[in-house]
């Protein structure tokens, strides 16, 4: 456990210094450009468009941050060699890629709670009241960003940091087409594809069961019990791709 | 030294190449009205996620697409298909119907218009604007006619029904029942309105009801009858002492 939480600690803090919070000022400007041009054009609606491109533009940004540090986390260690100084002490290869997986979720929360706290403000100051709708918003967000990070370094036990990037954002953009794969396996009579197609439903994190956008802007009424299913989901999908990540890692001799 | 100059010109004289060249391109020519809009079902099918955003990118869009058209050529053909795509991705968007709405009345087509207000107010069914605008439609750019007065009456009788609906709508519905001979109607409404509104609206309520009533104070009363069964009877009682301040009654 102790071993766990060093090596957390480390990758938070490796993470950190890699000028990762830049992403937080670049969004900052990125949003009060933005914020200033919707004002112009959107004719009165500057709150909605605000709170949605927002939204957007934290899981952008999110998501690249996540894809590319979770990308790297395991091959660096590699590279520079680390790795054989941390395995020749008593260190299980499960602990090692929990705590980085750990580590960069801290990483994340600080990036993503700097990001939801300046829309947050942001809106606020443009409708005159707080929208605590955004904050839970951008909570679900980090949610879905922690399976994109499970999966990358998934995929980094397997391949290359690139191709491990390249992967997360493609599960990322799969995740979003859940709806249709699940549409596939009722179509057509063939029992192969349809098995095929229930197979890569289950294998793809289902990221569109809740439409959280959509609620912040009052396009619908959230149901909390459906989101706690949902979170709930998503953390034991979490646990399953970081364990198969650890299987993989156990077979790598260095 | 010299290789450094010469460098530092060439880029320069790249960079004013650049500038010169975008700068020399004409305006942007006049637009097709006519744009192709994706079908809603293709966003809803492939982004779920972000059917919001979309819709609100669409909007934007929109806006642009009217503000290119309304002064220029004066068409707006792809108006209602942006219109479409913008409120099935996102169907409680208001503004969205009601600039489209708006804007089409611009473009001539109240009929359209008409539509979109309807497919707004069935989506959101509390937003008294939409049977308010209908009614205000109907009134102004309806075919001359008792069943256009019939038709504005009723669309602003369900508005004024809504919650939260400002209280000048009952009057105005009640001027327009008048106009289709529905006298008992009309005084519900403007009881309605008397009920809701400030000093000013309960004068003109008054106004309105003393203008539409029999001669005689039995007849006055059976018309006033219904009355009673809408509102509280300190209100209905102060309501007659309004219409009849001398006790005639």
């Amino acid at each position: 456990m102790r071993q766990l939480a060093a090596i957390a600690a480390n990758t938070f803090k490796e993470t950190i210094r890699d000028r990762v919070l830049a992403v937080i000022v670049v969004f900052a400007l990125v949003m009060i450009a933005g914020g200033l041009w919707l004002g112009a054009i959107s004719l009165g609606e500057q709150g909605r468009m605000m709170k949605d491109f927002g939204l957007v533009a934290v899981t952008g940004f999110g998501l690249i941050v996540a894809v590319f540090i979770a990308a790297s986390l395991v091959h660096k260690e590699v590279d520079k060699r680390t790795v054989f100084v941390l395995f020749s002490k008593p260190v299980s290869r499960a602990a090692f890629i929990t705590g980085k997986f750990l580590g960069l979720c801290g990483t994340m929360a600080v990036v993503l709670a700097g990001m939801g706290l300046f829309l947050f403000a942001l809106v606020w100051l443009l409708q005159g009241s707080p929208s605590f709708m955004v904050l839970a918003a951008v909570l679900m967000i980090y949610v879905q960003l922690l399976a994109i990070i499970a999966v990358t370094i998934f995929f980094s036990t397997l391949g290359s940091a690139i191709l491990a990037s390249v992967l997360g954002i493609c599960v990322f953009v799969a995740g979003q087409l859940s709806h249709n794969v699940l549409a596939l396996t009722r179509l057509g009579s063939n029992t192969v594809t349809e098995a095929l197609s229930w197979v890569i439903y289950v294998l793809i994190p289902n990221l569109t069961a809740v439409d959280v956008k959509a609620g912040v802007v009052g396009e619908q009424t959230l149901a909390w019990g459906q989101i706690s299913l949902w979170v709930v989901y998503l953390l034991a999908y979490v646990v399953v791709v970081l364990a198969l990540a650890t299987v993989i890692f156990r077979r790598k001799e260095f | 030294m010299l290789r450094r100059v010469v460098t530092v010109i060439l880029v320069l004289a790249c960079a004013g190449g650049v500038i010169a060249y975008q700068a020399t391109r004409r305006g942007k020519a006049p637009a097709n009205p006519r744009v192709f809009v994706p079908s809603p079902t293709f966003f809803l099918d492939f982004s779920p996620s972000f059917r919001t955003s979309i819709a609100d990118a669409y909007y934007l869009y929109m806006i642009q697409y009217y503000g290119e058209h309304v002064s220029g050529d004066g068409r707006l053909d792809s108006l209602p298909a942006m219109t479409r795509l913008v409120t099935t991705l996102s169907p409680h968007f208001t503004r969205a119907y009601l600039f489209s709405a708006f804007g089409l009345i611009d473009a001539g087509r109240p009929d359209v218009a008409y539509e979109i207000l309807q497919k707004g107010f069935k989506a959101n069914p509390g937003e008294w604007r939409f049977p308010a605008y209908l009614a205000f439609f109907i009134y102004t750019f309806g075919e001359k006619g008792p069943v256009k007065n019939e038709l504005a009456a009723d669309w602003y009788q369900k508005a004024a029904a809504i919650p939260g609906s400002p209280s000048y709508l009952p009057r105005l519905a009640a001027r327009l029942l008048v106009k289709t001979g529905e006298r008992e109607k009309a005084i519900l409404m403007w009881g309605q309105a008397y009920l809701a509104g400030d000093k000013y609206a309960r004068k003109k309520s008054v106004n309105g009801i003393r203008s539409v009533l029999p001669e005689g104070r039995e007849a006055s009363l059976k018309v006033l009858a219904p009355l009673s069964d809408t509102m509280p009877e300190a209100d209905f009682k102060a309501l007659l002492a309004d219409l009849f301040p001398e006790g005639k009654l």
